[in-house]
């Protein structure tokens, strides 16, 4: 499955964040709307790279749907950041 | 399948031994310290509860706890990070399309760093036995020399 949502949380010694949900599949509608020139650069450039188009596409797209369940969090001087994708 | 195994079953099927006999001789060949585990990794168990056995990994982990001296920055400053192996697997398919050419050069760049590895070698059909071996993978790391940063990969 693609990842659907990010889920940002920011928190500083003074301040806290509520967290950040950004709508991750709303990606969806710019992608969808440049899938032709997307897929004539990927198949362009497996081409040029003596590539397999369709391997090459199946590759980049298992990347994107195995991104879910990563997780971030980045600690230092009272500063916590967290980043999950679900 | 091994061959004790099939010598069982063939009995069964020719009626020479009945089904408790030979769920007996099958679990006679289980090995002792491994008991049978269901696909949830629990053990059935003798009379007691259900015991949680190693179950297949999922993520692996990185954390990092470096201090000022490595990091320019003040206080300890702590990375906790979790990728799914789905995407370890996604990322060596990613390496295997590495044309030809550059494995050469990568080969040669990685010798010359102490790393024998051969790129060119690691095929399709390696990857799941390559990702399957990284569960039992823990690398721990304990800067010395006034460098306290310590380094755990481990998978979960």
């Amino acid at each position: 499955m693609t990842p659907n949502i990010a889920i940002v949380h920011i928190e500083t010694p003074h301040w806290r964040s509520i967290p950040l949900w950004i709508p991750l599949f709303l990606l969806w509608i710019p992608a969808i709307l440049l899938s032709p020139f997307i897929l004539i650069v990927i198949f362009g450039l497996s081409i040029a790279g003596k590539l397999n188009p369709w391997r090459t596409f199946r590759v980049l797209w298992d990347l994107i749907c195995s991104l879910p369940g990563t997780q971030v969090r980045v600690t230092t001087d009272g500063t916590n950041v967290r980043v999950r994708i679900l | 399948m091994n061959e004790h195994r099939r010598q069982i079953l063939e009995m069964l099927a020719a009626g020479k031994i009945t089904a408790d006999e030979a769920e007996r001789l099958l679990s006679a060949l289980e090995p002792e310290a491994a008991p049978a585990a269901d696909f949830n990794g629990r053990i059935a168990g003798n009379g007691s509860a259900d015991t949680n056995v190693k179950t297949r990994a999922k993520y692996i982990r990185v954390l990092v706890e470096a201090d000022e001296y490595m990091t320019g920055m003040k206080g300890q400053t702590t990375v906790n990070v979790r990728v799914p192996l789905q995407f370890l697997r996604a990322g060596v398919r990613l390496a295997s399309l590495i044309p030809k050419q550059a494995h050469d050069q990568l080969d040669e760049a990685l010798n010359r760093h102490g790393i024998p590895l051969t790129l060119s070698q690691i095929k399709p059909e390696n990857l799941e036995e390559l990702i399957d071996h990284l569960e039992d993978l823990t690398v721990d790391v304990d800067g010395k020399e006034g460098n306290n940063t310590k380094v755990r990969v481990f998978c979960e």
